[in-house]
């Protein structure tokens, strides 16, 4: 103790190093440059559907239920549990929605949906917390458990229904969606495919109408959950609980009773996720519509170094390459690679200007080679377009995120006293 | 202690878990004998049959061959059992269900889905058809797999796709329609292949846009994500597309989703899917593309009670009406007569449809 106040009179000003986070005018200049250059790529390449307002609500879309799962693993790991539950407890969320939102409406089947992704957290945090199994084999376990049983579940409750069966449940009503008044505006001037205003309307006509109620819960839950957890005695806490239980315990923060809070939260969000997919972007309960989308939120999540807002980056940036395979294909993800020839030129530039010579040369080699695959070819083959949100995310990764650290104590177990 | 009793409870939740995931996936026995014993004089055929993934209640090719079954039995002297399949299950598994029906004296075996045939030579049908000799077998979707007691039933899914490729051009305005595959198999492939075929006939420089799901390295999981198919969908429509036929199973119904937000038009897969969806989107479905595997597992069963048994392929094809087209709300009745020209040509041998698409 004595050494860090003898150390450190001026410290409390400056940023810790470790921390090393862009200033707001940086990140809007980026964000802004990397707009000008989707702009630029779009022009040149033609590919129109870069800037569409479809493009951009179905990257929303796909973004949501990815991100839901990446703030559920947030919370979870936060308190330093390890939940790879998340598809599990996702399954559910699909399951329990559908059900309750075909008997008793939408927002029934959305309460339904929380409260069984927080079921399956329940059971995650009773086996990992209270009786220390190990969290991947909890966490899988969960997830098998969770195919099984709503098949189980589906054969007592949807067959003999009007379009139901063990496999999928009859239509589930949708939920209300919101729409900006004066949109007509944006639509005209999307059409005429000038530079950067037509791209900025795109997005924008995308981002602000027909958006699902659920779209606009999940894009508040993102603040929220910083607040919460960075701003509130009750976050500090759960975080202290993930980053050294020990000290935390001595300090008599109850750890079992905050890991518990996190995970059945953890499981809350996923469920929530399971929501927007059976009811939003569905509309129906099918087995295994989750598709492994619970572990790419805990990916999104690892991307945004165990940080809301990197995470919600992440989940956007997977949803949008993915939303740009599925709907345009090879044209799209073609015209991407000149935009990632850009980036990595970008990157490679401010690396030189920094100073890390040799990381900037390697960025800028790869630029030049990707702007020449580009230049060479017409088209990318479907298997590697398929694959594209894969790729893009982890490159990103590979360039952005060098440094990233979770919570001390994350996934491993704790016993009180020990 | 504290720590022997935590193993305890954990073996006991890890055996709860097992045991609902057995009792959640088990198999549906259903022994019903259909007109009774009063005839007595046919012998009683006893038919064992495993579904495919997605099982009964799947709305399109398993409820297909449940339906052939039942017709079956309701019209010939036999007794049933269907088993289920359970989804992320080994080929073991599969073996395991098949052997189960031919040792309890089933026979024939019927097997839904070229999921069955796996290896050719020690996949689950072939090691099944060489443990139970004297047992017949049958497999739906697959002739890769051969054996002197099993029974390959395809289907011309190329020319089924060919007619509904055709009528899509045919109502198509904008001179642009789209195909949305499940998987990138071989089997999907040659849904495509006839589609872009059919519609070229009509229209050479009509523009087909074409995008699976899914590939077999993320085990076709686009067969179960209407979320996906809805997207696609909707991008095809974005680009122009006004005519958007799918054979991707259960992600259909985001494909017609898509349709109805869009106001364009779906082709439907499979079984009738107009009579299947939902009313709101009756009036997407402008026709479906049939694959009758219902009149394959009852020509097949009736057969067998007649005592006719052939080994190896037989494709139901346009001639035997294995494949063709709905014509349920009436869309393509204006069509109709032209799509019935096609159909007479590729019987007669004059269009050969080809199985793998232009593109590769």
């Amino acid at each position: 103790m004595s050494t860090v106040l003898a150390s450190a009179p001026a410290a409390p000003v400056a940023p810790p190093p470790r921390d090393r986070r862009f200033s707001l005018p940086i990140l809007l200049l980026v964000i802004a440059g990397g707009l000008v250059a989707l702009a630029a790529v779009r022009a040149i390449t033609g590919a129109n559907d870069l800037t569409s307002h479809g493009a951009v609500r179905a990257a929303l879309q796909s973004a949501v239920p990815i991100g839901l799962a990446g703030l559920g693993g947030l919370w979870a790991e936060r308190a330093g549990v390890v939940n790879i539950g998340l598809e599990g407890q996702m399954i559910f969320g699909t399951w329990f929605g559908a059900w309750a939102g075909f008997h008793w409406g939408p927002w029934a089947g959305v309460l339904a949906a929380v409260a069984g992704g927080a079921l399956g957290g329940l059971l995650h945090a009773l086996a990992t917390v209270t009786f220390g199994v190990d969290h991947i084999i909890s966490g899988v376990a969960i997830t098998i458990l969770a195919g099984g049983a709503t098949r189980y579940l589906s054969q007592l409750a949807f067959q003999g229904l009007p379009g139901g069966g063990v496999t999928q449940s009859p239509p589930v009503p949708e939920l209300p969606r919101l729409s900006v008044p004066g949109a007509s505006v944006l639509d005209r001037v999307e059409r005429a495919h000038w530079f950067l205003a037509s791209d900025l309307a795109g997005i924008l006509r995308g981002a602000l109408t027909d958006v699902s109620t659920l779209t606009i819960v999940a894009a508040l839950l993102v603040p929220l959950t910083f607040w919460v957890l960075w701003r509130t005695a009750f976050g500090l806490r759960l975080r202290s609980v993930g980053e050294n239980p020990h000290a935390a315990e001595s300090l008599g923060v109850n750890v079992y009773r905050y890991k518990y809070y996190g995970v059945v939260i953890s499981g809350a969000l996923a469920g929530l996720g399971g929501a927007f997919l059976s009811m939003v972007a569905s509309s129906i309960y099918r087995e295994s519509q989750t598709g492994g989308r619970g572990y790419i939120g805990l990916a999104a999540m690892i991307f945004g170094n165990w940080r809301p807002g990197g995470l919600a980056s992440g989940a956007l940036l997977f949803g949008y390459t993915d939303a740009l395979q599925l709907r345009g294909g090879s044209q799209s993800v073609h015209a991407l690679l000149l935009f990632l020839a850009f980036v990595l030129a970008a990157v490679g530039l401010w690396q030189v200007l920094r100073g890390r010579r040799t990381v900037g040369a390697v960025a800028i080699g790869a630029a030049v080679l990707v702007g020449l695959w580009y230049a060479t070819t017409d088209a990318i083959p479907a298997e590697f377009v398929q694959a594209a949100p894969h790729i893009t995310t982890l490159v990103v990764l590979a360039l952005a995120s060098q440094r990233l650290r979770m919570p001390a104590a994350d996934g491993q177990r704790y016993r009180r006293g020990g | 202690m504290r720590r022997s009793r935590g193993m305890k409870l954990l073996a006991t939740v890890g055996v709860a878990i097992v045991a609902l995931g057995t009792a959640a996936c088990g198999g549906k026995g259903n022994s019903n004998s259909g007109s009774g014993t009063d005839s007595g004089s046919k012998k009683t055929v006893k038919v064992g049959l495993a579904y495919d993934i997605g099982g009964r209640g799947d709305k399109s090719f398993n409820d297909a061959a449940a339906a052939g079954l039942e017709k079956a039995r309701s019209e010939l002297n036999i007794q049933t059992r269907e088993l289920e399949a359970n989804k992320d299950e080994t080929e073991n598994d599969k073996l395991a269900r098949l052997k189960l029906l031919c040792e309890g004296g089933y026979n024939p075996v019927i097997a839904v889905g070229f999921a069955y045939a796996g290896d050719k030579d020690t996949g689950p049908i072939a090691s099944a058809a060489k443990a139970c000799p004297d047992t017949k077998f049958a497999i739906v979707d697959d002739a890769s797999v051969s054996a002197p007691n099993l029974a390959n039933l395809v289907f011309a899914e190329e020319q089924g796709s060919f007619l509904v490729g055709a009528a899509a051009a045919l109502k198509s305005k904008s001179g642009n329609v789209g195909f949305i595959g499940g998987c990138q198999v071989d089997l999907i492939k040659k849904f495509e292949a006839g589609y872009e075929a059919g519609a070229k006939a009509v229209k050479a420089d009509i523009k087909v846009q074409a995008k699976y799901l899914s590939t077999i390295a993320d085990k076709c999981s686009g067969f179960n994500d209407p979320a996906k198919g809805q997207t696609t969908a909707e991008g095809m429509y974005d680009q122009g597309a006004d005519v958007v036929y799918q054979a991707a199973g259960g992600s259909g119904t985001g494909v017609f989703k898509a349709a109805k937000g869009k106001g364009k038009l779906a082709i439907g897969v499979d079984s009738d899917q107009y009579n299947t969806v939902t009313p709101d989107l009756k009036d997407v479905i402008m026709t479906s593309m049939l694959k009758r595997v219902d009149t394959a597992v009852y020509d097949f069963v009736k057969g067998m009670g007649e005592g006719k048994f052939t080994a190896g392929k037989t494709v139901f094809d346009l001639k035997v009406e294995g494949v063709g087209y709905s014509t349920s709300g009436g869309q393509v009745d204006d069509v109709k007569a032209k799509l019935d020209d096609f159909r007479k040509q590729i019987i007669d041998g004059k269009i050969t449809v080809p199985e793998k698409p232009a593109a590769g």
